[in-house]
């Protein structure tokens, strides 16, 4: 390894790896002296750089790292590859391929002073925001910012549809509400009427009159008495059954990933069982099988049993 | 408190604004106090209320719209499910079946369609109620006029 560069602190005495540094530490060695900066393209301190502007790399020396993948691991790993190719590499001049260039970040935010006479690359203009932020060779790159971008666009159509959408039972338009608390509609499962979150709530929780039935009245659409069973809440409400779809399957999956606090790991006991929302996992980290017991009942129907517990009949007993 | 005072609010607003719309109903509400309610509604056609224009008290509970407003006749009406001496009107959206999705104003309407569907199985007048099951519909329909008459037509002379 005679012709690894000269690690720069050691030069300066004061390299904090010492023994397994990647770079060597024998002045004999060559010192990487080409500025970074004015090969990428533009050196702020023109004329009083210390190191060397020159568009090409000494023969002897390495390229310098690649601006993204900085980290040792990957030098130490061109490193090795720059050894293989040494010999035939020598006397050719190296060049960065274009995907290491970072693209202009004044025009992806938006607008280049510059224009036209900026020392950096420019992204392609993207239809959807506006914003000239596709690297124009990072594929994969520019395919996550169009799909992330339509997702936005997507969010700021459905919020602004939804703004006029009133709650019918406070009366106000849910998206102006005075605390972003408010600002969220409750959707139910069973039909398409639009409340505030709070206001479904309240009603659903509210006291129930004698002689009413929960079924038919509190738990029902006020509007349109379906019965639904359960409330979503969502800053956005839906144009499409698709879309109510994936709203309440997002709110399910993240109350799947919370734990049950009635379950309480394995030590309680969720009246919900089966059905619950929340996850039923033991402390050790693996999940309650459900297994439901069915039994015939007196009119030949089948019917789940509940779970019993010794202590619901112990705290019937009345000892004398 | 803050909640049903805004919704009633809002419903004033409406009221305001429909005020041509609805020409059967017209909803006042008390001038010092926003949970009272009073409301001129004009008999449906075609029954024996027709032509006389009946009086409601509205009080509106503090917890409303999750509670429902407390109905009840001013003007003396006969009619199986309106209590003849206290006005108190037995209908199911004011008691067990009541929703927040109502308003004052569609209440209004709800009792309009009573007066002119009357539920004789439940009555709270048991006399009205009688004529009416045993099939005396002209003898009903004479005595609502009768009353519509006494109590809900502006005195003539």
């Amino acid at each position: 390894m005679s012709d690894r560069i000269l690690c720069k602190f050691f030069v300066h005495g004061s390299c904090l790896k010492g023994e397994i540094c990647e770079y060597s530490h024998d002045s004999k060695n060559p010192v990487n002296n080409v500025c970074t900066f004015y090969q990428k393209g533009i050196c702020l301190y023109g004329s009083r750089c210390r190191y060397h502007h020159v568009t090409t790399t000494p023969a002897s020396n390495l390229p310098p790292s690649p601006p993204l993948t900085s980290d040792s691991e990957s030098e130490s790993t061109n490193l090795q590859q720059q050894d293989n190719n040494d010999i035939e590499k020598s006397s050719n001049v190296y060049c960065i391929h274009p995907r290491e260039y970072p693209i202009c970040s004044f025009a992806a935010a938006g607008d280049c002073p510059r224009g036209n006479h900026c020392p950096h690359m420019h992204g392609d203009l993207c239809t959807t925001c506006g914003k000239k932020c596709l690297h124009p060779f990072r594929p994969e790159e520019r395919e996550e910012h169009t799909k992330e971008c339509e997702k936005k666009q997507k969010h700021i159509e459905a919020l602004k549809q939804s703004q006029d959408i009133e709650c019918s039972v406070c009366l106000d338009r849910i998206l102006s509400k005075p605390t972003p608390g408010e600002r969220k509609f409750g959707l139910l499962t069973e039909c398409d009427h639009p409340f505030c979150i709070q206001c479904i709530r309240n009603w659903r929780s509210s006291a129930p009159v004698s002689g009413m039935d929960v079924n038919s009245t509190l738990r029902a659409c006020p509007i349109c008495r379906k019965l639904s069973y359960f409330v979503v809440p969502s800053v956005v409400w839906y144009s499409s059954p698709d879309e109510k779809k994936e709203i309440i399957d997002i709110y399910k999956a993240k109350l799947r990933s919370i734990d049950c606090k009635h379950f309480n790991f394995g030590n309680g006991n969720c009246p919900f069982g089966a059905s619950c929302f929340y996850k039923h996992a033991y402390s050790d980290g693996h999940l309650e099988e459900v297994v439901l017991r069915h039994l015939g009942s007196q009119e030949g129907e089948t019917v789940i049993a509940d779970n019993l517990r010794l202590s619901e009949f112990l705290g019937g007993l009345q000892i004398f | 408190m803050q909640q049903s005072r805004a919704r009633l609010f809002k419903e004033y607003k409406e009221v305001q604004r429909e005020k041509v719309a609805d020409p059967d109903i017209q909803l006042v509400c008390d001038d010092t106090n926003i949970f009272k309610w009073t409301a001129l509604i004009k008999g449906p056609s075609e029954t024996p209320y027709e032509g006389g224009v009946f009086q409601l008290a509205f009080a509106v509970p503090e917890p409303y719209p999750l509670q429902p407003p407390q109905v009840r006749f001013l003007t003396k009406i006969f009619h199986p499910n309106v209590h003849f001496k206290t006005g108190e009107i037995c209908l199911d959206i004011l008691k067990n079946a009541w929703s927040p999705a109502w308003t004052l104003q569609s209440v209004c309407r709800a009792i309009i369609a009573l007066m002119a569907h009357p539920e004789p199985d439940s009555p709270l007048n048991c006399d009205s109620g009688n004529l009416l099951r045993s099939g005396d519909v002209r003898g009903f329909n004479s005595m609502a006029s009768m009353y519509t008459r006494l109590a809900a037509m502006p005195k003539k002379g």
